[in-house]
């Protein structure tokens, strides 16, 4: 006969602290549900908002260009109306006053920058009228509601000969009108100002003949607010479905009603603390207390099937059975919400705060569950009544333990494990093939937040047919002196970076100070085609500005450039923001940016044997030196500068170059404000430190605008991607290490998990989902997640090991009992997180079954592969456990 | 459909006390009488299950 060794015995300090639990239930009580009143208090004064400026990563360079000229040359937060006439052209008296009159109510639209809103019936959008006596002036297109058909007529007029109004605030066909709004970034109320276009702007000016299109992020989360609603109905869905599989599967309402206890209890604490320091909920990350609340419910759905086995076992007995469940399930359900609770942290290592801010929220309601699940549980269990032993007996018998039964001796018999095994290899070559399709950033060009029937990606591919691109790009030219953008030679590169980058298939238009600038010359010559240069003197630039812009007030010249015209940009319209696109307009940026540099240097680079080496030195850049500096010179007696053909540049500044990436780089920073640049040049062995005088007059800086946002979320998702997987991967091995005191062990664990993670990343790839701000945190949450069912079994294998002595009975016995509370979450779960994909907010919808697919693929790992792993490879912290039995017998 | 935060949770709460008065006052008692009378027809497994509950529910007390 087999004796079986107590395994109180080896827990002795968990049993204790079960039965001191029990003794001191009042005090425990008292003091977690104060506690939790004060959480839930807390919980209920939360707000659903959204911070823009915490979804950026801020320390990046370009949010910090972004930041410094927001206000001034326009952010990220644009709004587009497109007013659209099915009959006609726009140039009617009813349809310009239509205009007219929307223009004036976005002026009124809460936390609209009233500076920044370009109309033609805007005051800051002007032409340049040429009075009598010959006198110029920038007037304003629309002074006025118009009257006649004249005056339309004229205002068309006015509109075809402006270029910076025919096609980019009138369409090319005179179909359509664009309304651009630029908002605060600190009052932005994505609901009112939603709320507000629709009822100002919007509403009162639809009719038969006319329709009108909004676009723009304040609009796009304005959507998302307005359907962030649907929430509601997956809950109580979800709700009502996990209570009757609880009731079914534990024939007792018990079993319903316990793990929704622990549920409610971390949601508590977790909402709580998220208020307490400072954050709200984002509608776009409303999945995830979903899916902290759905890991909480399994601990417990795990706990009390544990409750009632002990309870059998314990000839009925409540106290024993509360006791040994709770000691017997504490290493794995700890290990489990330990594992979940720093894996989410790692997403720290993004700067962006509100990543920043959901790793401490999320990792401290994960923690949560340990309160509710394990300090609470034997004081909850005391004070419910015991359950009746025939529901405890019928709940062992049915048809779902027949059915793991079945399915255990499937996947253990001879064909099952080839089988198991095999269809793992296949699905790994698979994951492995489409995983390569994986992306950072957005992979289409509608909002991927909204489905592509939604009313908001309706009217931005309309607005993007009529106009060809909305979604700017803002690079700023920032002079190092006053004036610099009188310069010829800065307004020429900026009009030269405008048609190189229109080249791109992804950039419909562009706009700068350079426009002006060649329209006003024109103009200033009774519109001679040939005088829409730019012309080659600085005093000849600065009368056209002073013509163009002395009749308007600083505030709306501001747009264009700042009062000292120090500081303008060239802006950008792209297509869409696809994560591909985006990568590829920035490089091109650069890399315009760096040639414009050299070629003002008289400098040819190449790489020679990974070293940045100056090929050829052009002789019509002349020098001469001033002092200790080089400068480049136009007088007589300029000659030879400092380079020569075949130096090696070692350093620019303070940072040290290597190949041609790091002088790009180093290019990059060390100009950005310098006027002077010191050169480590290698020559003949011997390095020289050469000072040269900036030849330009501005540095072009990357950058603002939605597009410029983006491109900084992306390159820093890209940069900690990686990272960060690494870290969650390491986090968890640490973990697994110490609870089972094994190198192999998490091997075991692990396995599942990383190919469970390259599936689900091959169906993002395959479903066209990319990594983004939003995407990130839900795909990291995943990773940490997996690894419960796992060690809910390993747990109970080496429990029964040291009983059986087998491993292979031990992984049975293992599955029939831990095996089947884990199928019964697992499937359970990942029925009510697929209730997501009824959501009207594509994001949500798409993370719910991508996160219900994860804990499926995860489930079948930690019930196939892991068993079988065992059961073929036998490690040795599995068979040092079971020597133990030999001595019992 | 749209729903309030108060609508939900009143929704589930009387959903939740809906299935515990199911569970104590229809399930049950029918699920007893069920075995009971496969018992008294002779079934061993209904009448070993029943000798086993009723000797539990001596033991806990119940």
């Amino acid at each position: 006969m087999v004796t079986r060794p107590s395994s109180s015995e080896q827990k002795r300090l968990l049993y204790w602290l079960g039965e001191r639990l029990i003794d001191y239930r009042l005090p425990v009580a008292i003091g977690a549900c104060l506690v939790t009143a004060f959480f839930a208090y807390c919980a209920l004064q939360l707000q659903l908002v959204t911070s823009f400026g915490e979804l950026l990563p801020q320390t990046h360079p370009y949010i910090k260009i972004h930041n410094r000229f927001a206000h001034t040359f326009g952010g990220a937060n644009n709004i587009m109306i497109m007013v659209e006439v099915k009959e006609g052209s726009i140039f009617t008296p009813e349809v310009l006053n239509k205009i007219w009159r929307m223009t004036e109510a976005v002026d009124t639209i809460y936390g609209v920058n009233h500076n920044q809103i370009d109309s033609i019936a805007h005051r800051t959008v002007r032409y340049l009228k040429v009075a009598a006596g010959g006198t110029m002036r920038a007037t304003p297109v629309m002074l006025g509601e118009v009257k006649t058909q004249e005056q339309a007529e004229e205002i068309r007029r006015i509109v075809h000969s402006a270029e910076n109004i025919y096609g980019l605030l009138v369409s090319l066909d005179d179909k359509a009108a664009l309304i651009r709004a630029n908002f605060i970034e600190g009052r932005l109320d994505y609901r009112r100002i939603f709320d507000e276009v629709n009822e100002r702007v919007v509403q009162p000016f639809r009719d038969d003949n006319t329709e009108i299109s909004v676009a723009g992020e304040p609009r796009l989360y304005g959507w998302v607010y307005h359907y962030a609603g649907d929430v509601l109905l997956i809950f109580v869905l979800a709700y009502c479905i996990e209570w009757l599989l609880r009731y079914l599967y534990f024939h007792d309402w018990r079993g319903a009603l316990r793990p929704t206890i622990t549920g409610v209890i971390a949601a508590f604490w977790g909402l709580g603390f998220i208020y307490l320091i400072g954050f709200a909920l984002d509608p776009l990350l409303l999945v995830m207390p979903f899916l902290i609340t759905a890991r909480a419910v399994s601990h417990s759905v795990q706990m009390h099937d544990r409750y009632y086995e002990e309870y059998e076992r314990h000839n009925w007995d409540k106290r024993k059975a509360i006791v040994a469940a709770f000691a017997e399930l504490f290493v794995p359900t700890f290990s489990g919400i330990t594992t979940d609770a720093l894996g989410v942290l790692v997403i720290l290592l993004v700067p962006v705060v509100m990543l920043q801010k959901l790793a401490i929220t999320a990792s401290f309601w994960i923690f949560a569950i340990t309160i509710s699940e394990l300090l609470l549980n034997p004081v909850i269990y005391y004070y419910l009544k015991a359950p009746e032993p025939e529901i405890v007996l019928v709940r062992d018998r049915g048809v779902f333990r027949r059915a793991v039964a079945t399915a255990v001796d499937a996947l253990l018999g001879p064909r099952g494990r080839f089988v198991v095994l095999g269809a793992w290899v296949v699905a790994a070559l698979v994951g492995a093939y489409f995983v390569r399709g994986l992306i950072i950033g957005d992979p289409t060009s509608a909002s991927p937040l909204l489905w592509p029937e939604s009313p908001y990606n309706v009217s931005h591919q309309r607005i993007q047919d009529k106009f060809g691109g909305v979604e700017p790009l803002i690079v700023v030219a920032e002079g190092l002196d006053r004036d610099a953008m009188k310069d010829p030679a800065t307004l020429r590169r900026m009009e030269r970076f405008q048609r190189t980058l229109e080249r791109d298939a992804s950039v419909g238009y562009s706009f700068s100070l350079a426009d002006i600038i060649r329209a006003v010359n024109a103009v200033f010559h009774e519109l001679e085609p040939k005088w829409g240069v730019i012309p080659n003197n600085w005093v000849d630039i600065g009368g056209l500005f002073f013509i163009y812009f002395s009749g308007s007030p600083p505030s709306e010249t501001a747009k264009y450039v700042d009062p000292s015209y120090t500081t303008a940009h060239v802006t950008f319209f792209c297509k869409d923001h696809k994560g591909d696109n985006i990568r590829r307009i920035v490089r091109r940026c650069k890399e315009f940016i760096h040639r414009g540099q050299l070629e003002d240097l008289g400098l040819h680079v190449e790489e020679r044997d990974g070293h940045t080496t100056v090929g050829r030195v052009n002789p019509e850049v002349r020098w001469e030196r001033a002092g200790p500096s080089w400068m480049v010179s136009t007088a007589e007696h300029a000659g030879e500068g400092p380079f020569r053909p075949g130096d090696r540049i070692v350093q620019v500044g303070k940072t040290p170059v290597r190949g041609l990436q790091s002088f790009e780089a180093a290019m990059s920073v060390e100009t950005a404000n310098a006027t002077l640049i010191d050169f480590g040049l290698e020559r003949g062995g011997t390095v020289t430190e050469v000072t040269v005088v900036a030849p330009w007059k501005a540095v072009f800086k990357l950058a603002g605008g939605l597009i410029g946002v983006l491109a900084a979320a992306n390159e820093e998702l890209f940069r900690n991607d990686v990272l960060m997987n690494l870290l969650g991967f390491g986090t968890m091995y640490v973990i697994v290490l110490f609870t089972y005191r094994s190198f192999a062990a998490p091997f075991f664990l692990l396995a599942p998990l990383l190919l469970a993670n390259l599936l689900v990343n091959a169906y993002m790839a395959a479903r066209n989902i990319g990594i983004n701000i939003h995407t990130l945190p839900l795909v990291t949450v995943g990773v940490g997640f997996g690894i419960d069912y796992g060690l809910y079994i390993l747990s109970r294998t080496i429990e029964e090991i040291r009983q059986r002595g087998d491993v292979e009975a031990a992984v049975r016995a293992a599955l029939l009992t831990s095996g089947k509370a884990v199928s019964f979450t697992a499937l359970s779960m990942t029925l009510v997180t697929a209730l997501w994909s009824l959501s009207s907010i594509r994001f949500n919808a798409e993370m719910g079954f991508l996160l219900a697919l994860w804990m499926a693929i995860s489930y079948i790992g930690a019930v196939t592969l892991l068993p079988l792993l065992l059961v073929g490879l036998r490690p040795r912290f599995l068979s040092r456990v079971a020597p133990q039995y030999e001595t019992m017998r | 459909m749209r729903w309030s935060l108060t609508t939900a949770i009143v929704l589930v709460l009387v959903y939740s006390v809906v299935l515990i008065l199911f569970d104590e006052f229809v399930a049950k008692p029918w699920r007893r009488r069920r075995w009971q009378q496969r018992a008294a027809a002779g079934d061993t497994a209904a009448r070993a299950r029943t000798e086993h509950a009723r000797r539990g529910q001596a033991d806990s007390g119940g």
